[in-house]
């Protein structure tokens, strides 16, 4: 999900500098007294390690693909959302500058879709609310602060990956970059940051649960106790529980969320047919005659004003799985293209020298 | 898992080449910060039918690259990380605009063809400028620029201190991920027994880690504040670099210099 | 030099890591600190640097260790991390040399005095600006000690100096650590090493002192290492 500078204008990179900047400060200020100069090495060493762990494939059961960490969640629920947006600005900012992973212009912009939704919006929104929540209370301390742990981290991945891959969406899409229409970019993007967001919320909560169970001191806002009851259900069943609802939730929420633009577009595509029909109303109330003319017209204007953007809207899936599959071939004729120029560049060179 | 061992080998090239001297390496870094963000920026601007236009600023990275010794091939390596969103976006742009350009016999360049070239150029080329930012600068010397330019003290010692860690996580994860592996032949990745257990052993070692590194810090008077290298001040060669560029730059913005060359021997 | 007086130390009550501790430890002298693991080694230098608060008199050059006197303490008394990784935290061994000295307010100009003079005296100025990720184990291990002589400590506190080093870079630690004037006191596992670089050794059991004396003395006791979980040090083992 990392943007390239390439994707953004000027402008949309600015904009999202701007944003990134005054979350930065306002989490300094937070942070800024001697008590939380002890995080500091804590935040270092945490994000240093999400960094290497994000490098380790996750074999998915029943799949041949891997699924990798997210970063936002665990370090908002181990640190803090201030401190874990910092280090994720830090993690996204080495990535920049030494992986060439997105680029330093959209670093603020990455910054933004990944750390400001995964640790603000994930933490405010779905960590606090949840751990604070009476959910699962009759499980017993430990089995309560797990499921809830899962839940949250899920959830939250679920969430945040959904608005970030919007975001991206967005971005590109007001830096006029793209020429795929939005509605079929956002049908592309959320459904896949579905799927990855699953995964990592199960990555992220299982790596918690583990914490959580060692020093339940360290993750945020969790149950501290005795040792509660065994809990009833293993951590694995519980896993595939929720993995099913969240399935099911998070596709009712990318669904919302690729719908909403159609009903933006609706909405203009109303207002317009409101107007015409104000307009015919006139025509009849004059010429009463003429109004058939006017509704030909009128027909006429309309097929040629929406005829393709409709067309679009009615074929959704299909034209999405044609631009899809055509992006992937394209894709992967561009992959192959571009190793043949690589390597022939390669073996010219080490002919020369 | 191959991603680690790469990611170890990328990091000491980029530091042995930062380590390296030439007349870019002795560049204040904020001049050389400021020339990468002015060139990126001036980039990206471009409009995206501008192709001829945009390969003119294809000179600053080729020259600078011979400047400061390194070979250009290097940074195409980490197009992998940038061509993929650039490339999904980029590519599908042939087939939504058709509007004709130019008819290369019976051929026709269409719009979209020329945006997406114009975007994978964009791509490369800002990739290619921050490459040389980072394979010419040491991150010591990025976060004292950092300093100087007022970003907050707490985001920037952080950064510091995280670079220095990678290096240790990465092989601290490197290997677990080794013994894992040995005893798990013919598993491609973590299984989801181990999913929490791996990495979660690890943070908690980290946080043994962190406080044995804050005791360490206290005990050398560790009050918040970081000290870099004096580097060499703000010179005269640094703002002839950043001026001479940034008019070029601008300049090439403003005229598309490749057509004006071309004019000269087309007519 | 050093005073410890009826000090303890615990984490839980019932289980005391230092347990009532009384010794002393004159100017110049070096001293091997040796015991089983969990005897309270690491306790005793933490407690010393103010790390840890236990109950007691602890005194480093007649001021006594408190909450007023822990800066002015940590700049009399050095300490060498048993992990290199986590004493040097800066990207380059120059910026962990300059770290400590110009926290302790020394002028950038002293404290580049200073960088030059410890480093050409270990021998190690081709270090200087090296990356602290890349440079090997026994390097590591050496900067580390660097980084502590530059603040010109009069005490200096080792944890395990000698570990997962080849023996070549062992053997450089240990002649660097013979060299050093400073007032001494070395953790470790590694009898050989106590008996080439200290004079005296304390020898602890569950946090109480089972033996002080003269090293050769202690390191020859057979029976005494044996009881606190010890062997003879192979120099003293007879080859079968």
């Amino acid at each position: 999900m990392h943007m390239a500078d390439a994707l953004l204008s000027p402008a949309v990179a600015a904009t999202m500098y701007a944003a990134t900047a005054v979350t930065v400060g306002t989490s300094v200020k937070t942070l800024r007294n001697d008590e939380n100069l002890a995080k500091l090495p804590t935040m270092a060493v945490t994000s240093a390690l999400v960094f290497a762990g994000q490098m380790i494939n996750y074999t998915i059961p029943g799949t041949g693909s891997s699924g990798h960490l997210c970063g936002g969640m665990m370090l908002s629920a181990l640190l803090g959302p201030q401190a874990g947006f910092l280090s994720m600005v830090v993690i996204l900012t080495i990535q920049s500058l030494f992986f060439a992973d997105g680029g330093l212009l959209a670093l603020g912009a990455n910054c933004w879709n990944m750390a400001f939704y995964g640790c603000f919006v994930g933490y405010y929104l779905l960590w606090k609310p949840i751990m604070g929540s009476k959910l699962f209370a009759k499980l017993g301390t430990k089995a309560t602060g797990r499921a809830k742990i899962i839940l949250a981290c899920v959830l939250g991945c679920v969430v945040t990956l959904q608005l970030g891959a919007f975001s991206v969406v967005l971005e590109t899409t007001v830096s006029g970059i793209s020429e795929l229409p939005f509605q079929a970019f956002v049908g592309i993007m959320q459904p896949i940051h579905l799927a990855i967001g699953l995964v990592e919320g199960l990555i992220t909560s299982a790596v918690l649960v583990f914490v959580y169970e060692a020093r339940p001191e360290l993750v945020m806002d969790a149950p501290i106790g005795e040792a509660g009851l065994p809990s009833k259900c293993s951590l694995k069943t519980t896993l595939i529980i929720l993995a099913v609802v969240v399935a099911i939730v998070g596709g009712g929420l990318s669904l919302a969320a690729s719908s909403n633009p159609d009903g933006l577009e609706w909405s203009m595509f109303g207002n317009t047919e409101a107007g015409y029909s104000e307009n015919m109303g006139l025509d009849e109330e004059h010429y009463g005659l003429s109004s058939g003319a006017a509704e030909i017209a009128g027909s006429i204007q309309e097929k040629t004003a929406f005829l393709p953007d409709y067309a679009f809207v009615n074929s959704e899936s299909a034209a999405g799985t044609t631009v899809s599959g055509l992006v992937g071939s394209v894709l992967v004729g561009g992959a192959a293209a571009l190793i043949c120029v690589l390597g022939g560049f390669f073996r010219r060179r080490k002919a020369t020298v | 898992m191959d991603k680690l061992p790469q990611a170890q080998s990328e990091l000491r090239e980029m530091d042995t080449l930062a380590a390296a001297d030439s007349p870019v390496h002795r560049l204040h870094p904020i001049c050389k910060l400021s020339v990468t963000l002015l060139y990126i920026v001036i980039v990206v601007s471009f409009p995206k039918y501008d192709l001829s236009g945009l390969t003119a600023m294809v000179l600053y990275p080729v020259i600078a690259y011979q400047m400061a010794g390194i070979p250009i091939r290097l940074c195409f390596r980490k197009l992998r990380y940038v061509l993929p969103l650039v490339c999904a976006v980029g590519l599908v742009n042939p087939f939504l605009d058709h509007t004709p350009f130019v008819t290369l016999g019976s051929f026709t360049v269409t719009g979209g063809i020329i945006s997406m070239l114009t975007l994978l150029f964009k791509g490369c080329f800002s990739l290619m400028a921050s490459f040389l930012l980072i394979a010419t600068t040491s991150i010591d010397s990025i976060c004292a620029a950092l300093r100087k330019l007022h970003v907050p003290e707490l985001l920037v010692t952080l950064l510091l201190l995280t670079y220095r860690y990678i290096g240790v996580m990465l092989e601290e994860v490197g290997i677990m991920s080794q013994s894992y592996r040995l005893r798990s032949p013919g598993q491609k990745g973590i299984h989801i027994s181990a999913w929490g257990s791996f990495l979660g052993q690890l943070l908690l070692r980290s946080m043994d880690r962190a406080q044995e590194l804050y005791s360490s810090m206290l005990l050398r008077g560790f009050r918040g504040e970081f000290f870099y290298a004096q580097g060499s001040p703000f010179g005269f060669g640094d703002a002839v670099f950043l001026l001479g560029w940034g008019i070029a730059f601008l300049c090439a913005r403003r005229w598309n210099l490749p057509a004006v060359a071309g004019s000269i021997f087309v007519r | 030099m050093i005073q410890f007086k009826n000090v303890s130390f615990s984490y839980a009550p019932e289980h005391p890591v230092v347990e009532n501790l009384s010794f002393s430890i004159q100017a110049g002298e070096s001293v091997g600190l040796i015991g089983a693991n969990g005897a309270g080694k690491s306790t005793i230098m933490k407690l010393m640097l103010g790390l840890l608060q236990g109950t007691g008199e602890i005194s480093v050059g007649n001021i006594p260790v408190n909450r007023q006197n822990l800066s002015e303490i940590r700049k009399k008394v050095g300490f060498v991390l048993q992990d290199s990784d986590n004493q040097m935290f800066m990207p380059t061994v120059y910026q962990d040399m300059i770290f400590g000295p110009r926290n302790y307010g020394l002028s950038p100009e002293e404290t580049e005095r200073r960088v030059d003079k410890v480093l050409s005296r270990l021998g190690l100025m081709e270090l200087k600006f090296r990356h602290n990720h890349k440079i090997s184990g026994g390097e590591k291990r050496m900067a580390a000690i660097a980084t502590i002589l530059a603040m010109e400590p009069e005490v200096i506190l080792m944890d395990e100096p000698s570990t997962a080093l080849d023996p070549v870079n062992r053997r450089t630690v240990i002649n660097t650590i013979r060299t050093l004037p400073q007032t001494k006191l070395i953790a470790s596992h590694d009898l050989d090493m106590i008996l080439d670089t200290c004079q005296r050794v304390i020898l602890l059991s569950h946090g109480n002192i089972a033996a002080d004396g003269d090293t050769k003395d202690i390191l020859r006791n057979q029976s005494l290492l044996e009881k606190h979980r010890m062997e003879l040090p192979l120099c003293f083992q007879r080859r079968v």
